[in-house]
């Protein structure tokens, strides 16, 4: 056995943190990205037209089916091959783009039934009486459910987000220097001799940012539920 | 540039040849993981002071790190502790080395799906009301028998859908076990992919293997939930 050295732990630790910024930039594009198809994905289940409708539920069914590490390793390969045939070439792109185009695709899923969700969650009332009171159907949603709906999202969408953080530990295997990408060069670069203390260090970060993404979101949903309850009070 | 379609025949049938793997790391999975989850949820609704602190810390730290450094760390951290444990300290001749890659596999599984579980059943027997278990209290019945014939079935109705998705997920999880070098359904086609360089051949066949087996999987939920939802109508009548 390896003998075991924590003051390496710390070593460790002080070499990783500044890679959070890519793992957390990597959770920002997907969640811009994802969210995006996620709105499509969430409009097609609700607005309950056949073809839109089915085409969403084909996608959520086989995005769910999917394993991260294969749907990251179609990407990183199958995404520069699909391009060369109409002749453009994105080999020398950044592997972020890649890593970010793979779980927007996986993503959009858990984006869209959070958000679908988070809609029927609010009274059809609400947005009856805001047309009734003069207000446009844009101006309704705008001003009316999406405020109620976004409350409503917050917990599941943290739980997405940390989710989402663990599944991008994956990127490192197409070479992204993330947390988990630096930990392992760490290794690589240490002959795998301080292997338990990295592996630790990891582990400490990333529970970190789980604990800070769930005490965030719980301040922000128990700050935003209290105007509400205030709200029903005057009502 | 064309996708090579005798190459993924292949890949595919012999990428099928993992699928009892799969499923073997999945049943064993769950089978260890279940009781040991039902029994720490049931401590963490007891709220005895310790044992749920500890299980509440335990559920944090799994459900807070990414499954693959659970891997990578238990795989360098278990063969030679228990080589340790074996050789110097019970001084036994058996070379761990050589022993199965898949127990390694079914042990990080099952530290992983313990922490899911464990909340999962936490939540579903929440479902039951508190009026169940002192009805069938003071019908006489123990906490055992309450638990196994009042309780549980209740719950186990409320934690199926739930459940569906922990099982996906767990398989989707096994793909992961080449990490260590158990010969599963993505190890398989990742070493027919790298003899010839077909990738993306390779790795859609993966995914199509994976949507197959997943609907094999949530097909037999759908079957199960129906049966136990028409054990649950009749009650209602």
């Amino acid at each position: 056995m390896h003998p075991f050295h924590p003051e390496y732990i710390i070593t460790a630790l002080l070499k990783i943190v500044p890679y959070v910024g890519i793992t957390l930039l990597m959770m920002l594009g997907t969640v811009i990205f994802g969210g995006l198809i996620g709105i499509l994905l969430a409009r097609a289940k609700i607005k309950r037209r056949i073809i839109p409708r089915a085409i969403a539920e084909g996608y959520i069914y086989l995005t769910r089916c999917i394993p991260s590490i294969v749907m990251l390793f179609i990407v990183y390969y199958g995404i520069p091959f699909l391009l060369l045939q109409f002749g453009i070439d994105v080999n020398h792109f950044s592997k972020g783009v890649f890593v970010i185009t793979a779980f927007s695709i996986l993503f959009a899923s858990n984006l869209g039934e959070v958000f679908r969700a988070a809609y029927l969650a609010v009274d059809p009332g609400q947005r009856e009486a805001a047309v009734c009171s003069g207000l446009s159907e844009f101006q309704a949603f705008y001003r009316i459910v999406l405020p109620q709906a976004a409350v409503h999202a917050l917990p599941n969408f943290s739980n997405m987000l940390v989710n989402l953080m663990k599944e991008g530990a994956l990127a490192y295997s197409i070479g992204l220097i993330d947390v988990m990408g630096e930990g392992s060069l760490l290794i690589g670069m240490n002959q795998g001799s301080f292997s338990l203390e990295i592996y630790l260090a990891m582990a400490i970060i990333y529970w970190t940012l789980t604990l800070v993404i769930e005490l965030i979101f719980g301040r922000l949903e128990k700050s935003l539920s209290k105007g509400r309850k205030h709200a029903t009070s005057v009502a | 540039m064309k996708l090579n379609t005798e190459f993924m025949r292949e890949t595919f049938i012999a990428s099928l040849g993992g699928v009892p793997k799969t499923f073997l790391i999945t049943i064993l999975t769950l089978l260890v993981s279940i009781p040991i989850a039902f029994s720490m949820a049931l401590s963490k609704l007891e709220n005895k002071n310790v044992s749920s602190k500890i299980v509440t810390g335990y559920v944090s730290l799994i459900r807070g790190t990414p499954i693959v450094l659970q891997i990578l760390f238990i795989y360098s951290l278990l063969p030679s502790t228990l080589n340790y444990l074996i050789k110097d300290v019970f001084g036994l001749s058996y070379n761990i080395f050589k022993m199965n890659k898949i127990v390694y596999a079914i042990i990080v599984f099952s530290l992983n799906n313990i922490a899911v579980l464990t909340e999962l059943f936490r939540s579903a027997l929440g479902t039951v009301g508190h009026g169940q278990m002192e009805a069938a209290m003071t019908v006489g019945l123990s906490k055992r028998q309450a638990y196994a014939r009042i309780i549980i079935p209740q719950a186990l109705v409320a934690a199926l859908p739930n459940l569906c998705n922990t099982v996906i997920g767990l398989i989707k999880n096994t793909s992961l076990a080449f990490l260590m070098a158990v010969q599963e359904i993505t190890a398989i086609s990742k070493m027919k992919a790298a003899s010839g360089y077909y990738y993306i051949e390779a790795y859609l066949m993966i995914a199509l293997i994976y949507i197959i087996v997943c609907t094999v999987v949530q097909l037999l939920f759908a079957v199960i939930e129906h049966q136990l939802s028409g054990y649950k109508k009749r009650l209602a009548v």
